[in-house]
């Protein structure tokens, strides 16, 4: 292993923090067994030119439901499947794959299948056989995970026992010994403090306050685009959806106070969401905290260059403890993981407490804890009052509770339309548990939850970027197909295109909506039917069309599937001019039912095989031609 | 081997004289009349025959089935030739009907002579095996090409999955929907089961037990963490025994 770093390295591709989760107690446990060094890595902060030079790294990824690497893996994927690599690329390289993924998706864990493959084609040698966490097992991934796990430190022990030299501490933890925290508070006094937080009196101000909360927390690492790109004011906050079946879907509105907003058709909006107050100070009462009191967060002494890349000088700028919690820390929302419960119970001072904590952290608990926690969707904050006898000090809060996290919304309207205005068409989310508590999506609801006509001083702290949607140029054909919510960027399309039909000549567009009924959830009907009507952009006369599948209006199903397949030859017609397809929406199976139905189209309007039609469907994805966009 | 088929009751022998002078010198010959009494099967092998010869009065007995059959009992290659009188009421041409009916089941070099009193078709059964046929669907075009961008310095990713692989996986733990098994409902379950796993067997909450909670195994109290699967406070926020149970509930869900 001439050359090579002598060190663990485990690098990590998450897209909700699971896998990241999972990558911290791969790490965690390897320093307990003596490991002399671990080092624990997102995908897309490590350089892939660099991987031949590691001897042993252990790769934990994830698949989204479509089949795809998170979006933090595709740089270092992108170069992975480079041809010029050679099979001896990563020779000497030792290495393990553990998945997580959903066994009731086709692609099951796709991202980690192909990993594994690939690394053996460039040369490095498995330790172990591939781990497959499957979101369907009863205890959800770790029930994969905990047996891999431990056949890893059994066999890397067995091949060099240098490695882990304290590996009786795995075998059998000793559950009295906790590390210690990963940073430190620093409480600074009032006097020091250049900025206090009770003087934020502008807009650029408090953009800076959010972002200063936010790159002080380690959990956040760095992944947060600095301070936001506007502060916006809801000025229409209306309910789409009629009718009494519990769906709440919302038209907000949203305009800058001091700027205008810059963005184009198909980006999207981030946003960072509100903590309803009574919770902030339920959790800081709890916690036993000074909210008042200012606080920086430094590493522990003695950890190494990790945290280099994400707390620049934060010592400089103290943020008000409050300030912190409510804008870093989710306290009510996102459920903590086991590790948190295994903390706590080091801080019980109760017996049965303390008991419980224990089991549930252990593997004969895991199963328990899942139903507890994950199904029940348990808060932070449900979790320490169920706890009462627990006083976690602030440094194990930072690093343990989940990092308050922002969310992203594809934006439904076109600037050409509407200058210096951000439209989104939101579902509120809202889940029963199976205890029959009710759950309400964080954003979403508190989005909902704010009234035009009284809130003045609610901002939302915004962030614009590109969509994965390219606009499409005006003498694109288009066949856009987006049932539900997913109508929401193809609302901007045809606004924009509308506007753009005004002045220069345009290709038409074939738009299938789907919904249940027209009388619940038909949203933007008007929308959809002016433009089809009177030589608009989506009226026959112009080669265009509009076709929607209400669900529940006869006895059988109809989905957009069966629209397109209704509509197979001007279907066909448009491809064979050229037409790009974009499909969104929110189903977990829609994108496979409709990339069928267009097969069967092209294999039945050309006269090929379904295979061959399959294929050249691939092909036109790889082009940009077929454009695939969903969210869960 | 000939056969002579017809649908009428006799056969003079002239035509068998016939058919020596359009060239069939076959040694042997079978005939059958009032084949209409046959139900449209013969009692012979396949590629039994070197020749098949039918008369017809009426062209309506010729069925699809006939036809079928004489083509199955002919030789690769051998001849059938089929002749009708033309009678005064006969409107449409009867030839291009019978044409038709031979050019349908597969028959090759078909071709009528139209004489003032008869009509003959000919028509050869096809000369190679049995098994090919014509595809009478549209020929496959090609489909439009697609311009790709340099994609061709990366191998294709879909190469790195097996057969394995591809396949549906499997879910854990076998077990059927319905039989009570360990299996969750899909994320979109339309079977009712996932409502069927909402439904907590819970027994219901009196009155009494919310104003003045009490707990023999001192657990319910406690919250989630610690109560049974039976208890009736499952769901509900701790509390204290003898104290008005709250239901907690969302602040979020008072601003929607």
């Amino acid at each position: 292993m001439e050359g090579k770093k002598k060190r663990l390295l485990v690098l990590y591709a998450s897209q909700t923090g699971n896998a990241m989760d999972v990558a911290e107690r791969v790490g965690r446990e390897a320093e307990r067994g003596g490991c002399p060094s671990v080092e624990v890595q997102s995908m897309d902060h490590f350089d892939p030119n660099t991987l031949p030079s590691e001897s042993t790294v252990i790769f934990v990824v994830s698949t989204t439901g479509q089949g795809d690497p998170p979006d933090t893996m595709k740089v270092f994927w992108r170069f992975l499947l480079k041809r010029n690599l050679g099979s001896s690329w990563l020779e000497g390289l030792h290495y393990a794959v553990f998945g997580l993924g959903d066994s009731g998706y086709q692609k099951y864990n796709f991202a980690a299948k192909k990993l594994d493959k690939r690394l053996q084609d460039l040369g490095a040698k498995p330790i172990i056989e591939k781990g497959l966490g499957d979101d369907q097992h009863p205890s959800g991934y770790e029930g994969a995970l905990d047996p891999w796990l431990m056949s890893l430190w059994k066999t890397l022990n067995h091949v060099n026992s240098t490695i882990l030299p304290e590996m009786s501490e795995i075998l059998h933890p000793s559950m009295n010994k906790l590390e210690h925290p990963k940073f430190k508070i620093m409480y600074h006094a009032s006097s020091e403090v250049v900025q206090h937080d009770s003087h934020i009196s502008d807009l650029k101000d408090m953009k800076n306050m959010i972002e200063r909360a936010r790159s002080m927390s380690p959990s956040l690492h760095g992944h947060d685009h600095g301070e936001p790109h506007y502060l916006l004011k809801m000025v229409t906050n209306k309910q789409l959806s009629k009718g009494d079946d519990g769906r709440d879907v919302r038209q907000f509105v949203l305009e800058p106070l001091a700027s205008v907003v810059e963005y184009q058709v198909g980006d999207v909006l981030e946003v960072l969401p509100g903590q309803n107050p009574a919770f902030v100070d339920a959790f800081i009462k709890r916690c036993k905290l000074d909210p008042d009191s200012y606080i920086t967060i430094e590493p522990w002494s003695g950890e190494r260059d990790a945290m280099d890349s994400y707390v620049n000088g934060s010592s400089d700028h103290p943020i008000q403890l409050r300030t912190f919690v409510s804008r870093a820390m989710d306290v009510a929302s996102a459920s903590p993981r086991r590790y948190f419960f295994e903390v706590m119970s080091y801080y019980a001072s109760a017996e049965h407490e303390k008991e419980k904590l224990q089991f549930f952290a252990s593997p004969e608990g895991r199963d328990d804890l899942y139903q507890y926690n994950q199904k029940e969707h348990r808060t932070v904050l449900e979790v320490l009052e169920d706890f009462p006898s627990v006083e976690l000090p602030f440094e194990w809060l930072v690093q343990l509770v989940p990092p308050l996290k922002k969310r992203l919304f594809s934006i439904s309207s076109s600037p050409l339309a509407h200058p210096n205005q951000v439209h989104l068409t939101v579902s509120v989310v809202s889940t029963m548990t199976p205890l029959k508590r009710r759950r309400y999506g964080l954003c979403s609801s508190w989005l909902a939850s704010l009234d035009p006509n009284k809130n003045e001083e609610v901002l939302v702290p915004s962030w614009i970027h590109r969509g994965t949607l390219p606009p499409p140029p005006p003498m694109l054909p288009l066949i856009l197909i987006g049932p539900g919510t997913g109508c929401a960027p193809f609302r901007a399309y045809i606004e924009e295109r509308a506007m753009q039909n005004l002045v220069e000549s345009t290709a038409p567009i074939l738009f299938f909506f789907g919904c249940r009924n027209r009388d619940s959830d038909f949203l933007y009907q008007d929308f959809w039917l002016a433009h089809s009507s009177d030589d608009g952009i989506l009226s026959e006369e112009k080669g265009g069309g509009f076709y929607v599948a209400f669900s529940r209006e006869q006895e059988r199903k109809v989905y957009v599937q069966h629209k397109i397949r209704e509509q197979s030859a001007r279907v066909w017609g448009l491809l064979n001019a050229g037409a790009a397809i974009y499909l969104a929406g929110s189903s977990t199976k829609m994108p496979a039912d409709v990339t069928e139905a267009l097969e069967e189209v092209v294999a039945k309007e050309s006269g090929v095989s379904r295979e061959a039609a399959a294929r050249w469907l691939k092909t036109l994805e790889k082009a940009g031609r077929f454009n695939i966009e969903t969210w869960s | 081997m000939a056969l002579v088929l017809t649908d009428e009751v006799s056969l003079p022998l002239r035509v068998i004289r016939d058919l020596k002078s359009e060239g069939l010198n076959e040694e042997e010959a079978v005939v059958i009349t009032q084949c209409g009494s046959l139900g449209g099967k013969l009692s012979f092998g396949d590629a039994f025959f070197g020749t098949v010869f039918v008369l017809l009065s009426k062209i309506d007995n010729l069925t699809d089935q006939w036809v079928s059959e004489i083509s199955r009992v002919l030789k690769p290659g051998a001849q059938v030739l089929l002749q009708t009188l033309l009678l005064p009421d006969n409107q449409a041409k009867p030839s291009s009907q019978i044409e038709r009916k031979l050019l349908i089941s597969g028959f090759v070099d078909v071709q009528s002579t139209d004489g003032s009193q008869s009509v003959l078709v000919k028509g050869k059964k096809a000369s190679w095996s049995t098994g090919s046929s014509f595809p009478l669907k549209k020929t496959a075009k090609v489909l439009p090409k697609i311009q790709l961008s340099d994609e061709s310095d990366l191998i294709d990713e879909d190469s790195l999955l097996s057969e394995e692989d591809l396949k549906k996986p499997e879910l854990p733990l076998v077990g059927d929907c319905e039989v009570g098994s360990t299996r969750k409902a899909c994320k979109n379950c339309t079977c009712g089961r996932a409502e069927a796993e909402q439904k907590v067997e819970k027994l219901q909450l009196t009155a009494e037990q919310i104003s003045n909670p009490q707990s023999a195994c001192g657990n319910c109290g406690l919250g989630d963490a610690f109560r049974c699967g039976g208890c009736p406070y499952k769901g509900l926020p701790p509390f204290k025994l003898g104290e008005k149970v709250s239901f907690g509930g969302d602040f979020l869900a008072a601003d929607i």
